[in-house]
């Protein structure tokens, strides 16, 4: 083989710290569900969209319903990488970065399969493993195997009300894979998610998030939206 | 007991008497001062406001703790042509004496004459239709309230389906979907498909091209090459003497689920 492996040192170096970092962030990233990584988290989620020109209604509803008067703005980068095992069904990983806030650690997530539950369940329900990473997390993931499967820019707010959090973002297409600054928005409209990261088993709060989705009923209208029905 | 009674009554009619008298004067006020800005909804409000504590005064009247203040009798001990500080106060200055010409009006109990007059004339009116004329005025009188009702319900609901046909279109389901498929697999943004191509191309197809220059040279690099070097560093992870980088990974996924458990 003509080409030289990859310089394999600093690669295992920067392996070994990631690995660490991974182990110690999955401890540190836990919403204090008693210390460990005992209780599996849940990520129970309703979704909708909002076109441009409603957009100015939405975020003013929001800003009533919401907590803090001061709603955050975010720009962010995500890539989703993939690896390709022996089983079908390929491992999917979700690294984000800011764009516009700089001292903020990436963030490295996982998202499960949707939980086949009560069919009466108004959200979609996934277990997530969330991680804050350093930012070399790219070429971690890429050594380790991980392809990066697609990208995209999100831009939009995010607001709180006590666990729940809803964002509002756009979607821009990355038009040179690699160059953040050519990107152009993916349609006319927002996207609307109602999250939220629970500890296993706690239905009430999907009973929150309905009662909170009613009252953005005639503007938005959010549902369980299953993303396997979309393929 | 009764006579506690009749003081908690005394000063809960008070009070509601006083709130009263408040939104009276500031309804006349508002006549009196802004009636070349006023519209009619303001009006409707203080008519409501009012109706609501005439409401809640006859409510007090009809608490079953008040005593029948039918059986009680006011007698004025003393009249005198004197000015009352006392009264002056109490009223806040409308009534200064308390006199011979100002108790008949502020005493009495007998509606006025035009009103006792009328009143006469609906009981004769009442006496005279029989009862059954009376059950089928009541029953005329209750299918004509309902038809009302119905109309402007049917006028409510039409209006605001048409107000809403107007103004529904603030989501588009369409673009819900397509954007829960972009965040979700990618749909739409990858660049290996041609921007705006609808076919769902299965995102996870291998050797459809390295995103990343070189990854699938990277991914040859087998890690498993130098495990002699790596193994002290790598303590506490056994690396899977396999060729693929794969079973490495499968391996801290399993680490990863087992801290999990």
């Amino acid at each position: 083989m003509e080409a030289p492996p990859v310089t394999m040192m600093p690669v295992t170096g920067g392996t070994i710290n990631m690995m660490e970092y991974l182990l110690q962030g999955k401890a540190g990233g836990q919403r204090g569900a008693g210390g460990g990584w005992g209780a599996a988290e849940l990520c129970v989620s309703g979704t909708g969209s909002v076109l441009d020109q409603s957009l100015e209604s939405l975020l003013h509803r929001l800003r009533g319903l919401c907590d803090n008067m001061e709603p955050e703005t975010f720009l962010d980068h995500e890539m989703v990488f993939l690896l390709k095992g022996q089983q079908a069904s390929p491992f999917v990983l979700r690294a984000r970065r800011s764009m516009d806030k700089a001292a903020v650690p990436w963030h490295l997530r996982y998202l499960g399969q949707p939980e086949v539950g009560d069919k009466n369940r108004h959200a979609l329900v996934r277990n997530c493993v969330d991680i804050a990473t350093s930012d070399n997390l790219t070429d971690f993931l890429v050594e380790m195997g991980f392809r990066m499967d697609h990208e995209f820019v999100a831009k939009g707010h995010v607001f709180r009300k006590g666990i729940m959090k809803i964002v509002v973002y756009k979607i821009f297409r990355i038009l040179m894979p690699g160059n953040t600054e050519s990107i152009e928005p993916l349609s006319l409209s927002y996207l609307v998610e109602l999250n939220v990261v629970a500890p296993a088993g706690q239905d009430v709060v999907s009973d929150d998030m309905r009662n909170f989705a009613e009252q953005l009923k005639p503007l938005v209208h959010l549902e369980k939206i299953d993303p396997k029905r979309l393929m | 007991r009764e006579e506690k009674q009749l003081e908690l009554t005394l000063e809960a009619l008070i009070s509601q008497v006083a709130d009263l008298k408040n939104s009276l004067v500031s309804f006349i006020y508002k006549l009196e001062n802004e009636y070349d800005r006023l519209t009619w909804p303001s009006v409707l409000d203080s008519f409501a406001l009012l109706s609501g504590q005439l409401n809640t005064l006859n409510k007090v009247l009809k608490h079953e703790k008040t005593p029948l203040l039918r059986n009680q009798v006011i007698i004025p001990l003393v009249l005198s042509p004197d000015r009352d500080e006392e009264i002056m106060r109490q009223t806040e200055g409308r009534v200064p004496v308390f006199s011979h010409e100002v108790v008949p009006d502020h005493l009495r109990t007998k509606p006025d004459p035009e009103v006792e007059e009328q009143e006469k004339q609906l009981i004769t009116d009442a006496a005279r239709i029989s009862p059954d004329g009376a059950q089928k005025q009541i029953q005329s009188l209750n299918k004509m309230c309902s038809n009302l009702l119905e109309k402007i319900s049917k006028e409510e609901r039409e209006s605001e389906s048409g107000g809403l046909r107007q103004n529904k279109q603030t989501f588009n389901p369409t673009d819900t979907n397509a954007l829960v498929a972009a965040v979700a697999f990618g749909k739409g943004l990858s660049n290996r498909r041609p921007p705006g191509s609808g076919g769902s191309v299965q995102s996870g197809q291998p050797g459809a091209g390295a995103i990343i220059a070189g990854a699938s040279g990277m991914q040859q690099v087998p890690m498993s090459s130098a495990p002699a070097q790596q193994q002290p560093m790598l303590a506490g992870v056994q690396m899977a003497q396999a060729g693929q980088p794969g079973k490495y990974i499968a391996y801290l996924i399993v680490i990863i689920k087992q801290e999990a458990r």
